[in-house]
């Protein structure tokens, strides 16, 4: 889960939701994020750092071997905000199966440049796994729909028509 | 993003230590020169493990080698400034840096090509007041300017000259501004907070810097005067900016200044400096040089009379805020917004540059009348 994800997901209160669903991971610099100070959104959401670490299986610390490995795989994913960074930097270094929720373009051209869009996956689709349908619509770039037609969009744009 | 950005850093890392290439070879381990030479010039690239040994053994971060959002061993700045610490503006200095790196960047990025000829003034340091005077005034027409020069000056100079005019908010108040060169870009940084005359002011001056960088390059840091001035380069740069924005043709014909005194010598400049947008100093600096007005009538205008153009409770310094320009410039914000609309950049990262929040990135948009990309 990436910062952008986590904000929304606690916008329209799922996060609870989305625990029961999910084993969610991140990393350091995406946790530090969704806090006050750290959001760079207006206006910031008070997302308490216990409840939302009670929802997160594991957080995971990137070592300076995962970030170089990463820019040397890419060099566009210098292009990114830190935390998405650092997310792609531990993605890219696990041996196991992943799915990767953050809604930004920028990062989601990274997945279809390494050939990993099959590893995106729309908060949306998330939340409708754990059952859940939020109160509070999504915004529309958290959206399966969005999610498919920005992901064909971008292919297209790499030369890599899926 | 530049192909081979890793290996332009490790160069200019190399020259900044003193290093040779053979020095980094034997950091790395390689057996000769040639593969250092291999990697700066993009023929080979760097493993992850060898970008380690860099980080490790030269002292310098990951994002150092990584990182496009930053200036580095490029850029030449000269900055307008009242007493500014220097620590202050070395790290704004960085922060203007990150915009200029930003705008190259993303421009690159979307396809956009640097300028192909860059344009200068036929002027050198011997040149006389009265050339660079009427260099001013030359710009003025030739780029019809009009009977207000000061304000289509920035759109001109980057729809015709392709120079990049940033309206910033520097984090100190004495910054005015400045102008950057690179060796594809030309960019002059205004702050928008101040008063409209200085900002003119400001603008014109750096232009003359851009234009003779390379016949007179500016020093790196100079005091923002409006007349007078260290050395002859800034004097030159003033007598332009003056010119430019009071053409000869406009103030003459405005009132017989020969024959004004005290108040109605004070209200006539502030009227006409409001007019053309320009401070009532400048003007009336400039009516002396032009031989319109007596220095020792000038002198006896009581400073009071014309600070603020007149305005005593600072009105015009509230207007100013009330007409500040929106930030950076339409240009800018129309790369920014492409870029992040195509997801060559995240929103995150390059509202974090742009000192915003990522919801008042829609904002910035919205002054320059450039559609939002998506909202995240």
């Amino acid at each position: 889960m990436d910062t952008n994800a986590i904000v929304e997901a606690w916008r329209v209160d799922a996060w609870r939701a989305l625990r029961g669903g999910y084993g969610l991971e991140t990393v350091e610099e995406c946790l530090i994020e969704t806090q006050t100070g750290f959001q760079n959104r207006r206006p910031e959401q008070q997302i308490d750092r216990t409840v939302l670490l009670e929802g997160l299986k594991a957080v995971h610390k990137v070592s300076d071997a995962e970030r170089a490995g990463a820019l040397i795989r890419d060099g566009e994913i210098a292009m990114l905000d830190e935390g998405e960074k650092a997310l792609w930097a531990h993605a890219l270094a696990r041996p196991d199966a992943w799915v990767m929720c953050g809604p930004d373009k920028s990062s989601l051209r990274i997945g279809v440049r390494l050939k990993l869009r099959d590893r995106l996956v729309a908060l949306e689709r998330l939340l409708d796994d754990a059952g859940f349908r939020p109160k509070i619509g999504l915004r529309t770039a958290y959206r399966s729909d969005w999610l498919d037609r920005t992901l064909t969009e971008l292919a297209q744009r790499e030369g890599r028509i899926a | 993003m530049n192909t081979n950005l890793i290996g332009a850093r490790l160069k200019a890392l190399r020259e900044e230590k003193n290093l040779s290439q053979d020095d980094l070879a034997r950091v790395f381990g390689f057996k000769d020169r040639q593969t250092v030479s291999a990697i700066e010039t993009g023929e080979r690239r760097l493993s992850a493990d060898e970008l380690l040994v860099a980080v490790q053994k030269l002292g310098a971060s990951l994002d150092y080698f990584t990182d496009p959002f930053r200036l580095v061993g490029e850029g030449r700045f000269n900055w307008r400034q009242s007493n500014v610490p220097a620590a202050v503006l070395g790290a704004y200095e960085k922060i203007a840096g990150q915009l200029i790196a930003a705008f190259r960047t993303l421009g690159t990025q979307i396809g956009e090509k640097p300028s192909l000829v860059r344009r200068s003034l036929r002027l050198t340091k011997t040149s006389r007041f009265e050339d660079a005077a009427e260099a001013g005034e030359r710009f003025a027409a030739t780029y019809e300017l009009g009977d207000v020069p000061a304000r289509r000056l920035a759109d001109v100079m980057e729809q015709k000259l392709n120079i990049l005019v940033l309206m910033v908010t520097p984090s100190h108040v004495g910054v005015s501004g400045a102008a950057c060169r690179l060796p594809d870009l030309d960019v002059v940084l205004i702050n928008r907070d101040e008063v409209p005359g200085r900002r003119h002011f400001d603008l014109a001056h750096e232009l003359f810097h851009i234009l003779t960088w390379d016949a007179m390059p500016p020093v790196h840091i100079e005091d923002a005067t409006e007349t007078g001035g260290a050395n002859r380069v800034e004097q030159l740069a003033n007598a332009f900016a003056s010119a430019l924005l009071m053409p000869a043709r406009i103030v003459r014909t405005v009132v017989d200044w020969g024959t004004l005194r005290g108040d109605a010598l004070a209200a006539a400049l502030n009227a006409t400096a409001d007019r053309l947008e320009v401070t009532s100093s400048a003007l009336m600096w400039r009516l002396v040089t032009l031989g319109l007005l007596a220095k020792s009538t000038a002198l006896a205008v009581p400073g009071d009379a014309i600070r603020n153009n007149g305005h005593p409770t600072g009105h015009f310094a509230e207007d100013a805020t009330s007409h500040r320009p929106p930030k950076f410039s339409k240009r800018f914000v129309e790369i920014v917004a492409r870029a992040i609309d195509e997801g060559r950049v995240s929103t995150r990262k390059i509202a974090s540059l742009l000192g915003l929040s990522v919801d008042d990135l829609a904002e910035t948009f919205d002054a320059h009348g450039v559609p939002a990309p998506y909202e995240l």
